[in-house]
């Protein structure tokens, strides 16, 4: 009898009053298609905060965070130094495995939303795309690689933060408007969203979409990958016939 | 109108790369060179990451050449026993070129050997040329006759063994002179996309006096072979040829390579190299400047890569 009772409180936790809410998720596509006409898009995820009459009562507003992480990558920094009276590439850091994508969209801005601590612990915010740095690389960052990776990969757009990312529409109900640059890598993208009150986590919920290529792109990219020799021959043969043809057409006898 | 490139993965402008090719093409079909040492920079410059503008590259230059090639070949000014033996040797360079560059593509040092590549060559190519054709422009101004070859006369690499005659460019060389010249231009124009005529066309005039009009001709079929070689094994080995952005820079190329020989036509020889030499030293001084100036920002993202 003494051994179930864990497992008793356990169940009176969930069932019992004072529970937290739930999150209902919905996005406006699961796969989003690359195709020859494709100049970027924009992923639509449709958020529900549910509560009944056990659902803690809250004084404060939610608050939504949202966290979208698109496939990984290597991206390498290189840094010019100078060489006598030419500037050449001194140092280079190699980012093995960081998402190439990473947004955090939020209603109002991070900072009002939950302290510093609070994004620290809860990894909220641009800068949590990266590895925490450990002591040892802290040390070898002599150079700021680090900072310098945030702000060029923002300038690229693979890293955005909107604090007008998300609308709530009621109280309890809102949306997250995901922006996809025309440069966005092909892969799983995570969209990850905590609900906050007052500084507090309440409960996060994941979702998923796919950008892939589609129709002739991914034709193509699978020939060139897996047929390399037919697309190189067919590259080549066009060009060639290309050639031909415009020396015929513009002939002058 | 956008078209997203499914190699180079991202959108570019229809009309932009129409135009590029054009225009690139109408400068390969005035002097007779493949036009890659221009187009690479310029695809770079608008986003296309450089294994893709290198590789991609390649095929523009094969399809340019072919329309030039084949005006010339009608007109009987193509020595194609010169230009084998020179493609012989651009096959060899080739083949160590593309793996050359496949190798410095995973050590991350491209960037920095095909930029320093380019300044060396481009300066000191286009300074020769601007000297001698100023100078050929004085003599002919002052009324001289331009020093010609006496028959028989040879310089010390024409004497090597292996002698072989080439009747259409008159003359009598050594073979391994011209396959080292060969081997040497289709290693530097696979690793750094250019078709190299702007360098076998200088080295045929002034170490081998084969006779101009012979020589665009004897050097566009020479570059049409390699760089469809080169095409291939790029296809094959760095797999980075976008087979759309080829299409739009060869149509655009093929039509403007021939406008170009049609403008080329009405100019005198020393003309033709002294802007030629101007052209490749103002690509020149633009690469010098990248490399001496500060740079706005010291860091920079040099490659991004999905994880496969």
């Amino acid at each position: 009898m003494r051994r179930c009772l864990p497992l008793v409180l356990m169940l009176l936790a969930l069932t019992g009053p004072g529970r937290s809410e739930e999150l209902v998720l919905a996005l406006s596509t699961r796969e989003v298609a690359i195709t020859s006409t494709y100049t970027g898009a924009e992923v639509t995820v449709f958020g529900h905060i549910e509560r009944d009459g056990r659902t803690i009562a809250r004084t404060g507003e939610y608050d939504i965070v949202a966290q979208v992480q698109g496939p990984s990558g290597e991206v390498v920094l290189h840094r010019k130094g100078r060489f006598g009276f030419i500037w050449l590439t001194e140092n280079r850091r190699r980012y093995p495995k960081i998402p190439l994508y990473f947004s955090v969209l939020s209603a109002k801005p991070l900072a009002s939303v939950v302290d510093e601590d609070g994004r620290q612990r809860l990894k909220l915010g641009l800068e949590h795309f990266l590895p925490a740095p450990t002591p040892d690389t802290e040390e070898r960052d002599e150079f700021g690689f680090r900072n310098a990776l945030l702000r060029l990969r923002r300038e690229e757009g693979a890293l955005t933060e909107n604090d007008k990312g998300v609308t709530m529409i009621r109280p309890n109900l809102f949306t997250a408007r995901i922006v996809l640059p025309a440069k966005a890598p092909t892969g799983l993208y995570l969209v990850n969203i905590s609900i906050l009150s007052e500084g507090v986590p309440l409960r996060t919920a994941q979702a998923g979409f796919v950008v892939r290529k589609v129709g002739f792109d991914a034709f193509v990219a699978n020939a060139a990958r897996n047929d390399s020799v037919t697309y190189g021959l067919f590259t080549v043969l066009m060009a060639v016939l290309l050639g031909w043809v415009a020396n015929v057409v513009f002939r002058k006898d | 109108m956008q078209l997203y490139l499914p190699i180079a993965e991202l959108p570019l402008n229809l009309f932009l790369l129409l135009g590029m090719g054009g225009s690139i093409g109408f400068i390969s079909g005035l002097f007779g060179v493949g036009g890659g040492f221009l187009l690479t920079p310029l695809l770079i410059f608008v986003g296309v990451p450089a294994p893709v503008a290198v590789a991609t590259s390649a095929a523009h230059i094969a399809a340019s050449s072919v329309t030039g090639a084949l005006t010339y070949w009608r007109r009987n000014a193509l020595d194609l026993k010169l230009g084998t033996v020179l493609t012989v040797g651009g096959l060899l360079g080739t083949l160590a070129g593309v793996f050359f560059f496949n190798q410095m593509r995973r050590l991350g040092h491209l960037d920095l050997v095909i930029t320093l590549a380019y300044v060396t060559l481009l300066m000191s190519v286009g300074c020769l040329m601007f000297v001698e054709s100023i100078g050929a422009m004085l003599k002919r101004r002052a009324g001289k006759v331009q020093p010609m070859r006496k028959a028989g006369e040879h310089v010390w690499y024409e004497k090597l063994p292996l002698t072989m005659r080439f009747p259409r460019s008159k003359m009598s060389t050594s073979v391994i002179p011209l396959a080292v010249l060969g081997l040497l231009i289709g290693f530097i124009g696979t690793v750094l996309g250019i078709g190299g005529g702007f360098l076998v066309v200088p080295a045929l005039i002034y170490f081998f006096r084969v006779p101009t009009s012979i020589v665009v001709g004897t050097s566009l079929f020479q570059i049409l072979v390699t760089m469809i070689v080169a095409t291939l094994l790029h296809a094959v080995v760095s797999q980075a040829v976008d087979v759309l952005l080829a299409l739009t820079l060869v149509v655009g190329g093929v039509i403007g390579a021939q406008f170009g020989t049609r403008t080329g036509q009405a100019l005198k020889g020393e003309q033709f190299r002294l802007l030629l030499a101007m052209l490749i030293l103002i690509v020149g001084i633009r690469f010098a400047l990248d490399l001496v100036a500060a740079p706005a920002d010291r860091f920079s993202i040099n490659a991004t890569e999905l994880e496969r």
